[in-house]
């Protein structure tokens, strides 16, 4: 049997499932790189170009990973749009061109370019093209596909209940983690969900707040339809799908009663998240903090900032309950 | 006397103070860090000892500052806080109408935005450590004017030149190119002054309503020249309160004290003889434990490890058989 590696970063978060599903519908074996650990980092900063953003530099290092782990192919597709009159990053569009540049005597590189900007056309081609590379029939490969949708809608109405991107894939893969507990703290977290649910890159910063006490809300966990609604408000359309869905999270979380506050995690090196946690902060009117993100492992900012707020919104809250100790 | 410790333990600065009963600031002590927490830690304590005559019983220990989880190992903490709460809650019990704290430390800025005693908004710096402390001190060692002259020059100058705020290494080749034309060494230091003001603003303050009473407190309000950028930019009078360097540690010896009598708890104090007496060394190593290859730091006094950070897991952590971070949870 053949195998496919699938390196854990960047869209890994949003469609694993469905890349899973699809290869294992075609009786591949799926090999993914290990979860963001230092070894990986450390190469990927040391292989990428300087001037990309965190979470590119660390997918360098998933990819230099896999290519010791014996696998046939290596999946790298070209996202440019997952959506009509939407565009994910320019920085998605050439990277497995950059990817190939900067590692050598890669796997055979499966690059299918995905851009469903103009309509269906072009992502069929995509898939026939797909099946030459891996010597499948065009109906065996709508077949799979079909299949893989099935499981990434089951995928995302798991993590609807309350999950991270991280924890729903391993739910849908049969784990069992209990949902968190409701605590009377509540905070939206928003950010690129290749920065925020990887434990290394955003220095598990849920899992921080979880530990203060803090139940988190996150975009997955809203409505898609009320996300769209406040996004539409914008006096001029977002193009970027990641970017409008994080304005319109945070619009609606703003007027959500049971949300005291909003994170935006945003990662140091990206055009967009410059863009788009300030038109968040400008507009949001609950107490709201940007987390910048990069190499740095020091901790300790990230927790006094953290607790710093949680502080804030527990005294707040305690006052407008009428109740007010100084020790928090 | 009865009395209780607040410990700030900073980047740049370690500071206590001993407040009695009634909130009343007896005792401080301003250190330099010196890169030695734990030595900063034990020596602060020694000397905060000695300035009080007679007998003195501490009845609770408060920490902050970056430092804050190491002083509550050492001195055995009833309450560790962050910076920002604790700055706040020193500054409103001394002004209990601010409404803007500005506070300036070795490697932090912050703005904390206040309405009834409550923080309602605040800011820190970025990833850009420009205009606090620790560049001023790299400035005058630069121009060889120790740092307490500083404001006082400054303050000398009638003509301000103009430096670049935006980045502390544009500001420093922006001041040496000034310096080389021949400007006055007090035209230059005001100008740093308030190119570090434009940058507070800028950066740090960015977008909030700055209201009346402002307070300007951490280890930079002693810099006069600064407060004077401060009250020429904002066009309003800038307090800096007598204990401006250690408000951190105020806070967290009021914290300390609020908490322990709030909840009618004994102390978790460790006492004279075991922060005195014993060798308390700090050793790290990276664990191997997986591909993470964490950088795990480990207290220990004599042998006995008394604490373990930076593991992710918390293999390590969770090996002293209890959950050292529980004073993290906020509710």
């Amino acid at each position: 049997m053949k195998k496919v590696g699938i390196p854990q970063g960047l869209f890994y978060y949003y469609y694993y499932p469905l890349w899973e599903a699809f290869f294992r519908f075609l009786g591949l074996v799926v090999v993914r790189s290990s979860p963001t650990n230092k070894k990986i980092v450390d190469d990927g900063v040391t292989l990428a170009v300087d001037e990309a953003c965190f979470p590119i530099k660390v997918y360098y290092g998933h990819v230099n990973e896999l290519k010791g782990k014996g696998v046939d192919y290596i999946f790298l597709p070209r996202l440019v749009s997952i959506e009509p009159k939407s565009y994910i990053c320019p920085k998605f569009m050439g990277l497995p061109d950059m990817i190939r540049a900067g590692i050598k005597d890669l796997p055979e590189v499966i690059d299918i370019t995905v851009d469903l900007s103009r309509g269906d056309k072009g992502w069929q081609k995509e898939l026939a093209r797909l099946g030459k590379i891996l010597n499948v029939n065009y109906r065996q490969i709508k077949k799979a596909y079909n299949y893989a949708l099935e499981e990434y809608f089951s995928y995302r109405m798991i993590a609807r209940q309350g999950y991270t991107r991280d924890e729903a894939i391993k739910v849908w893969q049969g784990e069992e983690i209990s949902l968190p507990l409701d605590t009377p703290l509540h905070i939206g977290v928003l950010g690129h969900g290749y920065s925020l649910y990887d434990d290394f890159i955003s220095m598990s910063v849920i899992k921080k707040l979880r530990g203060m006490g803090v139940k988190v809300y996150l975009s997955e966990h809203l409505p898609t339809e009320g996300i769209e609604k406040e996004a539409s408000t914008l006096p001029k359309r977002v193009f970027w799908t990641l970017g409008r869905k994080m304005v319109g999270s945070a619009l609606y979380m703003d007027k959500s009663p049971d949300i005291d506050g909003i994170i935006y995690v945003a990662c140091f090196g990206c055009g967009p998240d410059s863009l788009i946690g300030e038109v968040i902060e400008r507009k949001v009117k609950k107490p709201f903090m940007l987390l910048t993100l990069d190499e740095h492992t020091g901790e300790g900012g990230i927790i006094t900032r953290l607790e710093a707020f949680c502080d804030m919104l527990a005294r707040r809250k305690k006052r407008d309950e009428g109740y007010l100790p100084c020790y928090g | 006397m009865i009395c209780y410790l607040g410990v700030d333990i900073g980047s740049v600065s370690s500071n206590f103070v001993l407040v009695d009963q009634r909130g009343k600031v007896r005792e401080k002590i301003y250190l330099r860090t010196q890169g030695n927490p734990v030595k900063a830690i034990r020596e602060g304590y020694m000397k905060i000892k000695e300035g009080i005559e007679g007998k003195i019983d501490i009845r609770g220990v408060g920490t902050t500052g970056s430092g804050r989880h190491l002083a509550s190992i050492l001195l055995g903490a009833d309450i560790v806080k962050n910076e920002i709460t604790a700055h706040a809650v020193a500054a409103s019990y001394l002004y209990p109408d601010v409404r803007t704290i500005i506070e300036i430390g070795g490697q932090d800025s912050k703005i904390i935005i206040m309405e009834n005693g409550i923080v309602t908004d605040f800011a820190m710096n970025t990833v850009c450590a420009a205009g606090t402390g620790s560049f001023l001190d790299q400035q005058a060692a630069r121009l060889n004017i120790p740092i307490e002259d500083f404001g006082r020059k400054a303050v000398a100058s009638s003509q301000p030149v103009r430096i670049a705020g935006r980045c502390g290494v544009f500001a420093e080749s922006d001041m040496i190119h000034k310096q080389q034309m021949g400007y006055p060494v007090e035209d230059i230091l005001m100008g740093l002054c308030e190119a570090l003001v434009r940058n507070y603003m800028n950066n740090v303050a960015k977008g909030k309503r700055i209201a009346e009473p402002v307070v300007f407190q951490g280890g930079v309000a002693a810099n006069i020249g600064l407060r004077k950028a401060f009250e020429k930019f904002l066009g309003c009078r800038v307090i800096v309160p007598e204990h401006y360097n250690v408000m951190g540690a105020i806070g967290a010896a009021i914290l300390a004290k609020e908490y322990v009598e709030g909840y009618g708890r004994r102390s978790l104090f460790k006492g004279d003889d075991f922060i005195l007496t014993g060798d308390f060394v700090s050793q790290s190593f990276t664990c191997n434990g997986c591909a993470n290859l964490c950088e795990v730091v480990c207290i220990k006094r004599d042998d006995t490890p008394l604490a373990y950070w930076g593991d992710r897991c918390l293999r390590w952590e969770s090996s002293l058989g209890r959950g050292s971070r529980e004073n993290l949870k906020v509710v």
